[in-house]
């Protein structure tokens, strides 16, 4: 039974890593073009700053998704 | 995985860019203002657009139609340079093929004014450096007086291979530039294609895009030809570029062989550009320029729809620069019409909006 009970905390602790690893890593993806055309766009209006940003940092909500997933995992099973 | 791959280019970066650059130049409505404009007003508007830095560097040396030729001029090879400086990888090498076509523009504006007996300064105002050639290459090709010197000279610089019949061929007529000129046109795109290596699908997109214009351009040759009332095969074959997509060899000396204008409609009835031609062919009297101007529109939608169909490619960057050229074009257009007082009409006719 213990060693039952270990496995299953050891599980979830893995399943909660790959939540927020798997997210942090597809967000980083789809920042990956999105950053370089932000950059493109203010280097050629410099007054596009906040735009670029809002854009830039939408793929973040991605990785709160595999967060909470990852909190849920941990503190609620 | 995550090695990140230089080779395939920086397509999001450039791109953007590119798409800022096409936000900021000239609109209808402003083309429309210009019209209305005197030589120093177009000057002071220009100074007052995306030509500011180069008005405002020339401005002291320069005056007139002089001014705005040499500042849109050197304005649209600071712009082409400053693309190719941000692209990188596959996209780099297919921007700096395309670019290539400016050396072979530069050569054939110092040889024109080197044959018509012009000054260095008058020749340089033409000079669009935005290729391999930068202005150092090109203040050497306007120190030498010859145009056998200039031929040998940019062979060197350039890796072109310009037969020595052609330059004795250009001896032994009345001074004709035409010979080399059509070499250098032919050479162009034959360099262009064999730049573009089809193993991906934007190289292949690039090179589908550049047999298209080839096509367009083997067209304006062809009715201009006629217009002369040049037609039949032997006559016309040599001055076709080879390596069209939808007017090869067989199809082009078909074309050759018809005797008027308007008997062409027919012929070129399957070919994607056949709707912006057709009710110029089919119209009581054919105007060349019209047609011109008709493949000209054409090419500019063609690219805008290439761009818009492939966001992420070469063809946006193609499409600005397209535009672009056009935008100078039109620019100069309207000064030199104001300049030689033209009717407003008239100067609107010239315009490809």
């Amino acid at each position: 039974m213990v060693l039952e009970g270990d496995i299953g905390a050891g599980l979830i602790a893995i399943g909660a890593g790959i939540a927020v690893g798997l997210a942090g890593l597809g967000s980083g993806m789809a920042e990956k073009d999105i950053g370089a055309a932000a950059v493109g766009a203010i280097t050629e209006d410099a007054s596009l700053f906040g735009r670029a940003m809002i854009y830039m940092v939408l793929p973040e909500t991605i990785v709160i998704f595999g967060l909470v997933i990852a909190i849920l995992a941990i503190f609620v099973m | 995985m995550f090695r990140r791959n230089t080779r395939r280019g920086n397509y999001a970066y450039t791109v953007t860019r590119v798409k800022a650059k096409k936000s900021q130049l000239i609109k209808e409505e402003e083309y429309n203002k210009m019209l209305l404009m005197s030589l120093p007003e177009i000057s002071r508007y220009m100074s007052e657009s995306g030509y500011q830095k180069e008005m405002s560097e020339l401005a002291g040396r320069m005056s007139g139609i002089d001014l705005v030729e040499y500042a849109s001029y050197l304005n649209m090879s600071r712009v082409f340079t400053s693309i190719l400086k941000a692209s990188e990888g596959e996209l780099y090498t297919m921007v700096s093929a395309y670019l290539e076509k400016w050396n072979i523009w530069n050569v054939k504006m110092i040889l024109r004014g080197k044959s018509f007996g012009l000054d260095e300064k008058s020749i340089r105002e033409d000079l669009v450096p935005a290729g391999s050639l930068k202005e150092a290459h090109l203040d050497k090709l306007l120190s030498l007086s010859t145009v056998e010197e200039i031929l040998t000279e940019y062979s060197r610089m350039d890796s072109v291979n310009i037969p020595s019949d052609l330059i004795a061929a250009y001896m032994g007529t009345s001074g004709g530039l035409a010979v080399i000129e059509d070499y250098l046109d032919k050479f162009k795109y034959a360099r262009l294609l064999q730049a573009i290596v089809p193993n991906s699908r934007p190289t292949l997109m690039f090179q589908d895009y550049v047999r298209r214009e080839i096509d367009l351009v083997n067209f304006s040759t062809i009715m201009k030809l006629k217009a002369e009332g040049i037609c039949g095969e032997a006559n016309v074959m040599e001055y076709i570029v080879p390596g069209g997509k939808q007017i090869d060899r067989r199809t082009a000396a078909q074309l050759a062989n018809i005797e008027s204008v308007s008997a062409v409609s027919s012929e070129i009835s399957q070919m994607d550009f056949y709707e912006a031609v057709k009710p110029l062919l089919d119209a009581p009297a054919v105007s060349i320029r019209a047609i011109e101007s008709a493949l000209r529109k054409y090419e500019m939608e063609r690219a805008k729809k290439f761009s818009h169909m492939n966001p992420l490619s070469v063809a946006p960057v193609i499409d600005y620069m397209i535009h672009k050229e056009t935008e100078v074009s039109n620019i100069l257009a309207i000064a030199r019409g104001v300049q030689s007082g033209l009717d407003i009409d008239v100067i609107k006719g010239l315009l490809v909006i």
